[in-house]
């Protein structure tokens, strides 16, 4: 159980499901979640080569609480808009915003 | 540099040559309102130039050639420099120029008083005599061409001077577009010589022609291309009908431009390299031929006309011929000695005619004599004095030239050379002479005698004159009628001074066959007089015909009258090539190709742009599978 690949293939289902998510939910509150598990899939990954490969166990760390200081600062700028697209239309669906159609 | 400050030679050479141009950027800028300080400046110029090159020529006359030049510009392995070059036909020909612009500006105080454009006159006779004062003494070809497209651009603002006059303004265009065909051969010469010689240098270009240090393909075919410009400059057949149309402008300007500056410089720039054309016997033959044709073309142009100005600028188109002619048969002192009188009577006629135009407001020498054009004596005389050197009569100026030049021609192997001189000679003096008799003894005796009232404006108009503005006209007449009685007397001198500046390169000239000399002196004598003796017996005894034996056949006079229908046939030639073709080829190139292909590349744009424009669907998550799929085949890509 304490072998790198698990933790791959954890962070790898984890990926697989947020982008499954993010192509297929309609809801933009729903991508924004799935986005949120894009992230964490990949900060698992540091964290897990920061464990078993890296001599200097403090950078994978640093890196991963970027990426979570990053996600922080996504989803309040991703909510923001959320907000202000569901003003204009009273819908927060994927579909309904087609303006830019060419 | 320092010492050539202290050279009274370099110092006289670029004051006298670069005054005219001060005092034309003086009068442009400062004094443009103010007429009489503008003569003052441009006239205290130029005779400063007259008199630097006077000084030169004196302490220079048996000097060896002076050189100064200095790195205009490098460009590859070229050097280009910018300099003068002081020889015996430079100086002489810079002495030429001075004198007798500053003698025709001086008459054209009395002539262009009152004159709006008085002070742009004024410039633009500067800005005339520093262009060819600088063509002349230039050491190098490139340099000689840039002056010799500002004596070109000069003598286009002096033709059109009178800019408002439709005709005028069109002759102006008429010289300058003509000139410029010309030029193009000339370019085209001067960088055909570059990229094959290597080397512009007036002196050097010479050395190496006369001592065969070139091919002489070569030399024949930039000879030719050089030989174009002299067409387009002194009026040579075929691009010689913008001379006659240059009379448009005010009648001191056609003075000094059939004289001294505009078509000499053609000459000038033939004799300059005369060494180098001399080495090529086929572009000798060729500019033999044309001076030919261009001296009997114009000669029976002047024969029919009625304009006074008219008759003198045929017969300096013919005189032009004449010296290329001589210069063709490899006569370089008959060429350039006959350039030297010529420029003198030349300008004396024109001048004089100038007085007579002045006075009586037309150029019809039918009119001017019925109005009474003999009462002005001084004119008259200098006139006369002038047509008599014309027409090669012992002992003015143009004899002593005239039998120059045949004598050369009858030292060529060809005689037709020599006929078709004397040919000429008969024609010059016999439309000389018409002129001369015109006025002298008109039509129905002189009007004013019947009409009190004509007599007296014509009188009148004479008192009415200022003394002085009359004798600002006069003076430089008879300054030049007086050169014209002496110029003759100093052919042997000159020659010596000219030979000088050819002898150093060992070139072989024809000198005059001594056997020959003493026949053709009688035979041009006699050609001379024949032709005022054919006049004497049409237009000047009591009860003669003076319509002239050409009047008899209306075709020949219409043929000589439209100028053998060279107008017309640019005309022609300028409507179907330039305006039919090449002018309806670009239109259709601007259209068709370039508005075309223009307006096809945003249509394509745009019609492509609507095609694929249902891509953009608007829909956020297809637009991120297609990236996806993108990143991912990049990354397979990558991978395998």
């Amino acid at each position: 159980m304490n072998h790198l690949s698990t933790y791959l293939i954890i962070s790898a289902l984890l990926f697989s499901l947020g982008l499954l998510g993010i192509l297929q939910r309609r809801s933009l509150i729903g991508m924004l979640i799935s986005v949120e598990l894009l992230l964490n899939a990949a900060n698992l990954n540091f964290m897990a080569f920061n464990c078993f490969l890296a001599p200097d166990p403090a950078t994978g760390q640093i890196i991963a609480l970027f990426v979570m200081g990053l996600a922080a600062a996504e989803v309040a700028i991703g909510l923001s808009i959320i907000l202000a697209l569901f003003r204009k239309m009273h819908s927060v669906n994927i579909e309904l915003a087609q303006h830019l159609r060419g | 540099m320092g010492e050539f400050l202290k050279d009274p030679v370099f110092l006289a050479t670029v004051l006298g040559t670069t005054l005219p141009f001060f005092s034309m950027a003086a009068i442009l800028i400062l004094t443009r309102s103010n007429p009489g300080l503008s003569s003052k400046i441009s006239l205290a110029a130029i005779s400063t130039s007259a008199a630097c090159a006077l000084y030169l020529l004196v302490k220079l006359h048996s000097a060896p050639p002076v050189q100064f030049r200095t790195l205009w510009f490098t460009s590859g392995n070229l050097n280009v420099t910018f300099g003068y070059y002081l020889d015996s036909l430079s100086l002489l020909m810079l002495t030429i120029v001075g004198v007798i612009s500053c003698l025709v500006q001086v008459y054209s105080v009395g002539y262009m008083a009152g004159d709006p454009g008085c002070s742009r006159y004024y410039a633009f006779q500067s800005l005339f005599a520093w262009a060819m004062m600088n063509n002349v003494i230039a050491g190098n070809m490139l340099q000689l061409f840039v002056f010799w497209e500002l004596v070109g651009l000069a003598s286009y603002f002096l033709i059109g001077f009178y800019y408002e006059k439709w005709s005028a303004s069109q002759a102006g265009k008429k010289a300058f577009v003509m000139n410029r065909v010309g030029d193009v051969g000339f370019l085209l010469g001067l960088i055909f010589l570059l990229i094959y010689f290597g080397n512009l240098e007036i002196p050097e270009l010479n050395h190496a022609a006369a001592t065969h240090g070139m091919p002489r393909g070569l030399i024949t075919v930039s000879a030719l291309l050089f030989f174009c410009g002299v067409i387009g400059k002194s009026a040579q057949f075929p691009l010689l009908t913008w001379l006659p149309d240059a009379m448009e402008g005010p009648t001191p300007v056609s003075a000094l431009l059939h004289s001294a500056t505009m078509v000499a410089a053609g000459v000038y720039m033939f004799s300059r390299i005369f060494p180098f054309f001399s080495v090529s016997p086929d572009a000798m033959e060729i500019t033999l031929a044309v001076g030919t044709v261009t001296m009997l073309l114009s000669a029976t142009m002047a024969i029919v006309s009625y304009d006074v100005k008219a008759v003198w600028a045929y017969s300096t188109i013919s005189q032009l011929g004449m010296m290329v002619m001589a210069l063709g048969a490899g006569g370089y002192f008959a060429g350039v000695y006959h350039l030297t009188t010529h420029a003198g009577f030349k300008a004396l006629l024109f001048l004089c005619s100038g007085i007579f135009i002045h006075e009586f407001h037309t150029n019809d020498m039918r009119i001017i004599g019925r109005q009474g054009g003999r009462r002005l004596k001084i004119p008259m005389v200098c006139m006369t004095i002038g047509a008599l050197a014309l027409s090669g009569v012992f002992p003015f100026s143009g004899f002593f030239s005239k039998e120059a030049i045949l004598a050369v021609l009858a030292a060529h192997p060809n005689k037709t050379w020599v006929a078709a001189g004397l040919l000429g000679t008969v024609f010059t003096a016999y439309y000389s002479f018409r002129l001369i008799f015109l006025i002298l003894f008109p039509e129905g005796g002189i009007a004013g005698k019947a009409h009190g009232p004509h007599a007296d404006s014509a009188q009148g108009n004479e008192d009415e004159h200022p003394g002085y503005i009359f004798w600002t006209m006069a003076i430089p007449v008879m300054v030049l009628a007086g050169a014209t009685m002496v110029l003759g007397f100093v052919e042997n001198p000159l020659r010596r001074f000219l030979d000088r500046s050819i002898q150093t390169l060992a070139v072989q000239y024809v000198a005059g066959h001594e056997g020959m000399a003493g026949r053709i002196l009688i035979l041009g004598s006699c050609a001379g007089l024949f032709g005022i003796a054919l006049s004497w017996f049409e237009f000047g005894r009591k009860g003669a015909g003076r319509i002239g034996f050409v009047g008899r056949f209306p075709a020949v006079w219409k043929l000589f009258d439209r100028r053998w229908f060279l107008d017309d046939f640019f005309r022609k030639s300028l409507d179907t090539v330039v305006y039919g073709g090449l002018s309806r080829l670009s239109v259709k190139n601007d259209n068709r190709v370039i508005d075309g292909g223009i307006d096809g590349i945003c249509h394509l744009t745009e019609g492509v742009g609507r095609r694929l424009s249902f891509l953009q669907s608007g829909m956020l998550q297809y637009n991120l599978l297609v990236m996806l799929l993108g990143a991912g085949a990049a990354i397979i890509l990558l991978l395998v």
